[in-house]
């Protein structure tokens, strides 16, 4: 009896030093962000004098209205979220429809065309990155439009995403399908009506994905994108470094509202990823 | 059966979703040309000002201004060369210039300046094999930007106008002005190199502007006519440790990693430094918001004055429908007097024209006007006279592969800023390669 | 009897087209996006051709090869700075990412909240952290330099600007941004069944040993997704290149993605950035056989598993 209170004792104990950790850590990783903010409430000269203040002396927000004159975010915005709508839409389709396939349905060739896909998870996109260019650049004639970027995400939608969407459904108890078949219904009522209410967490998490994935894709979009008008959020704030030099001031401003889109896509679907995510973690 | 009506739904879903995603612009009579600039924004509207202007007064052409980040811009061309898909017309970045003349991309300038009264200066003119391919819209060189109140406060007599500094005194100059936090400046036994508030001296380290230190210090990096690459000799290799030494041995600079431009906006501009070289564009796109008074001087001086002049050309493409009209664009925007208030009187571009810097009356039109705070006397002296005196043209004016190769000199040198390697041994280390660039390979 | 084997035919068949219907558009982006690709790199690895058109191909057979190899001024710094790097960056954030998953699987008030906080740089768009990092890392008016010379007076520190300090600098904002790793982490953790715990406790195990002997084996297979897929993704890097150091200061960032991206779109030497694309592939591939071979070994399976 004792030593069962000395550990429930010792137990607190650790789970108190591992809040304070925790804390702290957090603490840790959040300093970056407090600081990018805290530098784009100041002026250059703030920025760039000998007194490093933790707070910024005149929280000057107006700092933001004088970066979007250069920063013309919504503009990138629309642009990036050109791009990203259809792609994450369209890649989460043919992920669902090509893990179903593979999931469910008995065909010729199903265990090559698995090989395939396996194969394809660890091919490095870099590598690739030369012939597609070529591909869009002088057979399609495409360089400069957003097609290059988001015509590949109606294929599939990556291969790891058709493996997850697999994995998902063969959680599912084949018993359902089977009443359903029994019912007369389709192979496409069963994905409509059984299938996708079943893997709707996986099928966000694999929308997450493709979207944090096209969403980082600086080396792509500054392949095709060319002109000011049409850049992306990660096209703009590359060039605004390079245009704007010192800056600094207008490049936190510009940092910081680019921030905002990923936290606002995380808290609106949170629950879900959350799920979601530890469904993957469980299925990998 | 049901399947292919979904599948057909589907369908239908994705091509709506992609539809809607492209839009196209209505044509009509008028010729529709592109034009493509870099630059810092504030240059950036001041192009889209001239543009305006020129689409106001013209009715059959109508010109859209295309912006491409300054550090990609040889890429970007390259890459819209290749999908065919260059602009009718544009400012060339001029490490790009020979490589695309030689690749047939430019499309004929002689006839540019047809009726002039005066030529472009011979300094700014691109050059394949003696021929010109190309002419500067502007021509920019380097000087030494000063901050009046450090002096002063440093009881420091201001740099002359006309007599430039040795290096040495230069280095001297720059010892009073840096100040450590208890006060002492970097010639004083107590100064603490830890502990800098306030900094001498900044010379602009990206590699480009190395060129003039080399040509400052008697060394060349290419021979004149551009046959030969001289870049590994003890002349070119002391000019660029004496850069990296402001910092790593005189305690006089902050460090730079040579990356790219930031010699006048976060040093001299910023207010902790107290000299800083740069090009002219400055005045009009950095200098104009200080707040304290400056002043101009030519460059220090290693054995000889010289300094190097550069400037984007203005270009069409030998790939567009549209070449005439692009040229007549072109035309009309190097007519000084079309971009003269925003790009001229601004301090942003200095003319082309030989007449503005041998005939004092136009050098007063242009000079002669509250955007050069340092005074008509000042920027006469130590810059207009000095452009038109010792002006020698950056190396990408008569060598091809200049891209390549300062991308492989900026990356040769990032230790020589650190002072893991020095100048000299950089140098030869990469040498072999440098030259391998230089002729193609 | 008969009936029934042709009724099952017409529905294997039709349950044959259904499946091709449904995998079109992955079996094209399997041939033309990636399979197709990956022949072609090879083939134009042997060639010259500066992307002017399709008839200025010039067989140049193994000469590109030869020149990584030998006198190419990136290629082979290249290669060690990309695996210095990765090697940083990958235990790097396998460790901080299973240390905080453990933390945050003990009992602690609002977990939701503080999971939150460590997944949420993995959203921010990549430019802007290496931005907002190059920031905080500048020499002369950065945090941490405030940090280092104004708080302790301690020489400035160039962490991105000193070529022996860049890529653990760069691997050390891989580490921050590694939120994902601790959501599978923590998945991982949660999974490990309570059952084998208790019992270890009844027995007198301690936690360190409960920890190494039961929870290890148990995440073993997540360690080793985890670590396969941060290593191929770190091997691939460029975006701090491209974004922020442009493979410098020397070639200390110059990672073998960026020397791919330099010869292919800024010199326009489509031949010889495939051999760099090749070896690339090689490359990773070395490193992914690796991992699976030696995998066997720590990898504990629970027998039935999929």
């Amino acid at each position: 009896m004792n030593s069962l209170a000395s550990r429930k004792r010792q137990e607190k104990i650790v789970n108190t030093v591992c809040f304070v950790l925790v804390v702290f850590f957090s603490a840790l990783c959040l300093l970056p962000i407090w600081w990018i903010f805290r530098s784009s409430l100041m002026t250059n000269n703030q920025l760039f004098a000998n007194e490093v203040p933790f707070f910024p002396p005149d929280w000057l927000f107006s700092n933001y209205p004088k970066a979007l004159v250069n920063f013309p975010f919504w503009r990138y915005l629309k642009n990036t979220m050109t791009i990203i709508v259809p792609s994450v839409i369209a890649g989460t389709v043919t992920a669902v429809l090509g893990g179903y396939a593979f999931a469910r349905m008995r065909f010729r060739g199903k265990r090559f065309l698995f090989v395939l896909v396996i194969g394809s998870m660890f091919l490095p996109t870099m590598v690739t990155l030369i012939p597609l260019y070529i591909m869009w650049t002088n057979v399609f004639h495409l360089n400069g439009t957003y097609w290059p970027l988001i015509l590949p995400y109606f294929c599939g939608g990556g291969a790891f995403n058709i493996y997850l969407i697999r994995q998902f459904i063969l959680t599912i108890p084949r018993e359902l399908d089977e009443a359903a078949t029994i019912d007369g219904a389709g192979h496409f009522r069963i994905l409509i009506s059984i299938i996708v209410p079943a893997i709707k967490a996986a099928m966000i998490v694999v929308a997450l994905l493709l979207f944090t994935q096209m969403w980082n894709d600086l080396i792509q979009q500054s392949l095709y994108i060319h002109v000011e008008k049409k850049f992306t959020i990660a096209l703009g704030l590359s060039q605004f470094k390079g245009s704007l030099k010192q800056d600094y001031s207008a490049i936190m401003c510009a940092t910081c509202m680019s921030f905002a889109p990923g936290i606002i896509f995380y808290l609106l679907g949170q629950r879900h990823f959350v799920e979601g995510i530890v469904l993957t973690g469980m299925k990998s | 059966m049901k399947h292919k009506k979904f599948l057909a739904l589907l369908l239908s879903v994705l091509m709506l979703a992609t539809c809607s995603v492209t839009a196209f612009a209505a044509g009509n009579d008028v010729v529709e040309i592109t034009y493509s600039y870099w630059g810092t924004p504030d240059e950036a509207a001041s192009v889209q000002a001239v543009a305006d202007k020129f689409n106001s007064e013209n009715d059959h052409i109508h010109v859209t201004v295309l912006a491409i980040p300054n550090e990609e811009y040889t890429t970007t061309l390259n890459s819209m060369a290749a999908g065919n898909q260059l602009p009718d017309c544009g400012i060339m970045n001029e490490n790009g210039v020979l490589d695309f003349a030689a690749d047939g991309l430019l499309a004929d300038v002689s006839s540019m300046y047809d009726g002039a009264a005066s030529m472009p200066l011979d300094s700014i003119t691109f050059k394949a094999d003696g021929a010109p391919v190309a002419y500067s819209a502007a021509n920019e060189i380097l000087f030494l930007y000063y901050n009046k109140d450090m002096f002063d406060a440093a009881g420091v007599a201001y740099p002359d106008p006309v007599t430039p500094y040795t290096w040495d005194e230069f280095v001297e100059t720059a010892k009073l002005l840096t100040l450590d936090g208890n006060g002492n400046n970097a010639a004083s036994p107590d100064f603490d190199a830890n502990n800098v508030v306030q900094y001498g001296a900044n010379v602009d380290n990206w590699t480009w502007q190395l060129e003039v230190w080399a040509l400052s210090n008697g060394g060349r990096w290419f021979s004149e006519d551009g046959a030969e690459c001289l870049i590994n000799t003890p002349e070119v290799a002391e000019s660029i440790q004496k850069v990296a030494d402001l910092y790593l041995v005189d305690h006089v600079a902050q460090f730079r990693d040579g990356l790219e431009d930031s010699g006048i906006q976060s040093t001299i501009a910023a207010g902790n430094v107290a000299m800083a070289t740069g090009g002219t564009w400055n005045v009009g796109t950095c200098m104009n918001n200080v707040e304290f008074p400056y002043g101009v001087a030519p460059l220090p001086v290693m054995k000889n004055e010289v300094t190097i002049c550069t400037g984007g050309p203005q270009v069409v493409f030998a790939q567009g429908e549209h070449q005439a009209e692009a040229m007549e664009f072109i035309k009309w925007y190097t007519k000084e007097e079309n971009s003269w208030d925003s790009l001229i009187a601004t301090g942003i571009w200095m003319p082309i024209l030989e007449e503005y810097y041998t005939n004092e009356e136009l050098t007063h039109k242009w000079v002669d006007n509250d955007n050069f705070t340092m005074g008509y006397d000042n920027f006469k002296t130590s810059v207009v006279d000095y452009a038109h005196d010792y002006a020698v043209s950056t190396c990408w004016y008569y060598v091809p592969h200049t891209n390549e190769f300062l991308a492989y000199l900026r990356s040769i040198l990032g230790d020589v800023w650190t002072g893991s390697t020095t100048a000299a041994d950089a140098l030869n280390a990469g040498e072999a390669t440098l030259i391998d660039i230089f002729n193609g390979e | 009897m008969p009936k029934k084997t042709k009724h099952r035919n017409a529905l294997l068949r039709s349950e044959n087209r259904t499946a091709y219907l449904c995998l079109i558009p992955s079996i094209i982006g399997l041939i033309f996006l990636t399979y197709l690709p990956l022949l072609e790199v090879f083939g134009l690895s042997f060639f010259s051709w500066k992307g002017n058109g399709f008839d200025t191909f010039q067989f140049v057979g193994m000469k590109n090869y030869v020149k990584l190899l030998t006198t190419d001024p990136y290629f082979k710094e290249s290669v060690a700075v990309t695996v210095y790097y990765t090697f940083i960056a990958v235990v790097g954030s396998m460790i901080y990412s299973l240390i905080i998953a453990l933390l945050l699987n003990r009992k602690i008030p609002a977990r939701g909240f503080w999971r939150a906080i460590f997944y949420l740089p993995y959203l921010l768009p990549a430019v802007a952290v290496y931005l907002g990092w190059n920031w905080l890392y500048n020499i002369n008016y950065g945090l941490f330099n405030f940090i280092i010379n104004r708080v302790f007076g301690w020489p400035r520190v160039g962490f991105v600007n000193d070529a022996k300090l860049v890529a653990p600098s760069l691997a050390l904002v891989a580490v921050w941004l590694s939120g994902n790793l601790i959501v599978i982490f923590l998945a991982g953790l949660q999974n490990v069944p309570r059952t084998y715990l208790e019992a270890a406790e009844v027995d007198g195990a301690t936690s360190w040993q409960r920890f190494w002997n039961i929870t290890i084996p148990c995440m073993s297979p997540i360690i080793f997704y985890n670590l396969l897929m941060a290593l191929i993704t770190n091997l691939q890097v460029i975006t701090p290149a491209l974004a922020l150091t442009k493979g410098g200061p020397g070639n200390s960032s110059r990672f073998v993605s960026y020397v791919l991206y330099q010869y292919a779109f800024e010199n326009r030497k489509f031949g010889l950035a495939a051999a760099v694309a090749v070896m690339m592939f090689i490359l990773i591939g070395v490193f992914t056989v690796i991992l699976f071979a030696t995998s066997r070994s720590w990898m504990f399976s629970e027998g039935g598993d999929d």
